[in-house]
């Protein structure tokens, strides 16, 4: 191999590196990392010199921008949509890519591509240096470049935003609701991905002098998205992929001769074959390794063990209110005309049939479906996504219980308590090991330890969660939702699947977080729990609140029973 | 002049509207997006002309045996590529279907083996048609139904029979095939599936059953604009993914799982494709398409309605 073949292999590696960023940490489905290349390799190849002539540092900082820019555009139009029409949008933009670069020949120079100087010189006048950019030293750079960024990679993985991601990419609509910010991951992500292909980009063109369509084909957005999906979300992921993506040539290479047949064509194939096979491959590798145990849920840093353990601060009593809600779904009027009050220091229940508007008055509640009105201690609050609500301290746990498959229970609670911060740019902090970030990890783990505590699952805390029993998974959303500091829970049929020894220390739990000023609101449709939970009753029926009072009282009314237990209906 | 480019871009448009109304009903009764539907169109032509004319594929006039043939073959060719890519790359990832649990990676599965069955069809082929493009024989010969295969319009000029009878016959068949899937038993099913996949297992309506008509359905649909497509314009292996993608912004157009929204949306790109060349220049056939989809994409989010339970 020669230094221009390592050199090259090290800007693949590069381009699949910044590319795991999107797929593997974060979940999203991106084909379209052969644009970003482009972008970075035929700007620097356009602005540089030989193209506008701009000094080579500057058009090479101006790609990678550009291309960041269009990753973070790319985020903010797209990554609203469902994972598949992300995809679509993505395989779309490397298509339109080639495309516009074979449309303007004039520009991009056609299918031979654009021609540059080799070597590139680096030369600041004000500086008075001049570097040449030998092979050597373009080698030097990008092994530089891949080293900081696995670093970085392998730095915010293990840390607080790394459990961010992972949670977001294992169920988004439960990592929002626990206050992470999908949308702003997101949109980081693809950015730097995108900066990342751009880097890549640049850095071949330097290295060659030259960029031509064949460089930025759709084929590599997939050779690299298969790349990436072999090893996962671990960091020796890209460097597997990109190791595997150097070998494909030569392999493609020998068979073509063999069956004496295209080259290029063969590529196709194998990287076909590939993307196949991983799919084939991925699930049973994966239940290999889990019934091996190689790989349980990470117990570094179970966020256990602080000296510093502490308790609950006590809330002041807060009030939420909510005023003639009313909800429809195509023609379906789910909430009419509802109105609710939930007060500290007390434990509510929603009881009323199934059908009944339950959940979508917690999805209200909670900022979950459009930008209702609601008001808290008095002030009006309108959420334009769940984590507005969250840090107004609204949380609400998901109906179906969720359990991220590859965190420990302490771990999902640690979610949650990063979900309530408002600490801002935590990823950049985490990096650089600032004193906020050190301190904001202490907070983190008091949090955590306390949460675990109130809710008795310490025992259970670095088990693998794919054992813990219905009950213990239950207590694990309520731990995850103390966790975020919120004052207000909405709890939905939380005690569902519990046994009568579990459901007791729900109780307590739910009794304690009342006392300490929060208010609590649960969905339950055991009458006999409701009755010794909570000290006021909502019942609801066909949208509407039919009843409202403390559980002995609204147990009596005739027109609960006739709903709720279909009692006193005339049957002729 | 006009006059011609629009009613190119109008047939071309009914063309791309049988192939955005197989993927808008695969779209709309699975919930799956059909990421080899282009290629399969692509593949499926091909296959046809592998079968009748061999490798080397000389534009001759083919015998009305080998016409129909060649007509059969190419459409028999859609519906087995596209039921094949149901069978293995849909069914096992399928998402919404019962007693199964919809999480990511069954989406990635579909994604991923979509595009490498796409990727698999234009590579295959490729090495069995390495030229740049091919000019493929008519095997209906539209241009002989009048002499030198022009006719002419009031106000002066000429326009080709061809687009007319395309437009004519896509048009045609796009709206008998979306009127038979209204009113047939399977097209019930189709509708049921889609609404509450599993309110309609309950109901013994086979999941499986309809996927798999959905799929033949828009194989057939792909074979047919695939018959009608390819003696317009010279057509390369590698045309599938784009093709496919216009399809899918044409079907996002007139919004995605509505049938007749996907043929009117197949003509408004084609036109939109037709006027783009005219004014910008021949790259834009691709380009513009593709922007269109990229467009839609971020002014109208479709995104699967997720159930609310």
């Amino acid at each position: 191999m020669s230094a221009v073949d390592v050199a090259q292999a090290l800007w693949l590696l590069l381009a699949a590196l910044g590319l795991s960023v999107s797929v593997s940490y974060t979940g999203l489905p991106v084909l379209g990392q052969s644009a970003y290349i482009a972008v970075g390799g035929y700007s620097v190849g356009l602005l540089g010199p030989g193209g506008m002539g701009l000094p080579l540092g500057i058009a090479a900082a101006a790609a990678v921008l550009m291309a960041a820019v269009l990753g973070y555009v790319t985020a903010l139009s797209f990554s609203r949509l469902d994972d598949s029409y992300l995809a679509l949008a993505t395989w779309a933009l490397a298509w339109l890519a080639e495309g516009v670069v074979l449309a303007y020949p004039a520009v991009f120079g056609g299918p031979e591509g654009l021609t540059r100087p080799v070597p590139a010189r680096l030369v600041s006048h004000t500086l008075g240096v001049e570097i040449v950019l030998t092979t050597n030293v373009n080698l030097v750079i990008a092994a530089l470049l891949c080293i900081l960024g696995l670093a970085a990679l392998v730095r915010i993985d293990k840390g607080a935003v790394g459990l961010d991601l992972t949670a977001l990419r294992e169920s988004a609509p439960l990592a929002a609701s626990l206050g992470v910010p999908v949308e702003a991951r997101r949109r980081t992500a693809l950015a730097v991905t995108a900066a990342l292909g751009a880097a890549s980009g640049v850095g071949s063109t330097v290295l060659l002098g030259v960029i031509s369509p064949s460089d930025i084909s759709p084929l590599l957005s997939l050779q690299l998205f298969v790349a990436v999906l072999i090893g996962g979300a671990r960091w020796w992921g890209p460097v597997l992929g990109a190791t595997i993506l150097l070998a494909l040539p030569p392999v493609a290479d020998e068979l073509a001769s063999a069956a004496d047949v295209s080259p290029e064509h063969v590529r196709g194939l194998l990287t076909a074959a590939l993307l196949i096979g991983v799919l084939l491959l991925r699930g049973p590798v994966r239940r290999l390794i889990r019934s091996l145990r190689l790989i349980a849920p990470s117990r570094r840093r179970p966020y256990l063990g602080i000296a510093e353990e502490r308790s609950r601060p006590a809330h002041e009593r807060v009030e939420l209110s909510a005023a003639d809600l009313s909800v429809s779904y195509s023609g379906v009027q789910a909430l009419d005309d509802v109105t609710i009050v939930l007060r500290g220091g007390e434990v509510h229940a929603l009881v009323g049939p199934n059908g009944s508007g339950k959940s979508t008055l917690l999805g209200v509640l909670a900022g979950d479906l459009g930008r209702t009105e609601i008001h808290i201690n008095g002030t009006p609050h309108r959420a334009r996504r769940v984590r507005d609500r969250l840090l107004a301290g609204v949380v609400r746990t998901p109906q179906r219980t969720v359990i991220l498959s590859s965190l420990t229970p302490a771990m999902q609670v640690a979610v949650g308590a990063r979900g309530g911060s408002r600490l801002r740019l935590a990823a950049l902090r985490q990096l650089l090991a600032t004193p906020r970030s050190a301190i904001e990890a202490q907070r983190v783990r008091a949090v955590v330890a306390a949460a675990l505590r109130d809710t008795g699952l310490e025992r259970v805390a670095t088990t693998d969660p794919a054992r813990l029993t219905v009950g213990e998974r239950q207590m694990l959303q309520v731990a995850r939702a103390i966790a975020t500091g919120a004052s207000v829970f909405l709890f939905d049929e939380t005690a569902a699947g519990m046994t009568g020894a579990e459901r007791e220390r729900l109780r307590e739990v739910l009794r304690r977080l009342a006392a300490s000023g929060a208010a609590v609101l649960i969905v339950e449709h055991d009458m006999r729990f409701v009755g010794a939970v909570a000290n006021h009753v909502y019942v609801l029926d066909a949208g509407r609140i039919i009843a409202t009072g403390p559980p002995e009282r609204v147990r009596t009314e005739p027109l609960v029973r006739e709903v709720y237990l279909g009692l006193d209906t005339d049957l002729n | 002049m006009l006059v011609q480019v629009l009613l190119g871009g109008l047939a071309q448009g009914a063309i791309l509207g049988l192939i955005a109304l197989g993927f808008s009903l695969v779209a709309g009764t699975v919930r799956v997006l059909h990421f080899a539907h282009g290629d399969i169109v692509v593949a499926a032509i091909f296959v046809g002309v592998l079968s009748v004319l061999g490798r080397i594929p000389i534009v001759a006039v083919l015998a009305l045996g080998s016409s129909v043939l060649f007509v059969l073959l190419i459409v028999a060719a859609g519906a087995v590529l596209s039921s094949l890519v149901a069978l293995i790359v849909v069914l096992p990832n399928l998402p919404n279907l019962p007693g199964r649990h919809r999480h990511a990676g069954d989406v990635l599965g579909w994604i991923a083996g979509g595009l490498a069955t796409g990727l698999l069809l234009r590579e295959a082929l490729g090495l069995a048609f390495p030229e740049q493009a091919y000019a493929i024989p008519d095997p209906f010969r539209f241009d002989q139904l009048v002499p030198g295969g022009l006719v002419h319009v009031p106000g002066g000029g000429t326009v080709q029979i061809r687009s007319i009878v395309v437009l004519v016959i896509g048009l045609g068949i796009g709206l008998i095939v979306e009127q038979s899937l209204v009113r047939s038993r399977v097209g019930l099913s189709m509708r049921a599936v889609a609404d509450d996949p599993e309110g309609a297992a309950l109901c013994g309506v086979s999941a499986r059953r309809v996927v798999m008509w959905a799929f033949g359905v828009a194989g057939v649909l792909a074979g047919i604009a695939g018959v009608l497509a390819a003696p317009a314009r010279a057509i390369s292996v590698d045309d599938g993914a784009v093709l496919g993608l216009a399809a899918a912004a044409a079907a996002l157009l007139g919004g995605l799982g509505s049938l007749r929204g996907a043929l009117g949306g197949g003509l408004v790109v084609g036109l939109l494709q037709a006027l783009a060349v005219y004014t910008l220049g021949p790259g834009w056939y691709d380009l513009a398409p593709l922007a269109l989809l990229l467009v839609l994409l971020a002014l109208r989010p479709p995104g699967f309605r997720a159930k609310t339970t």
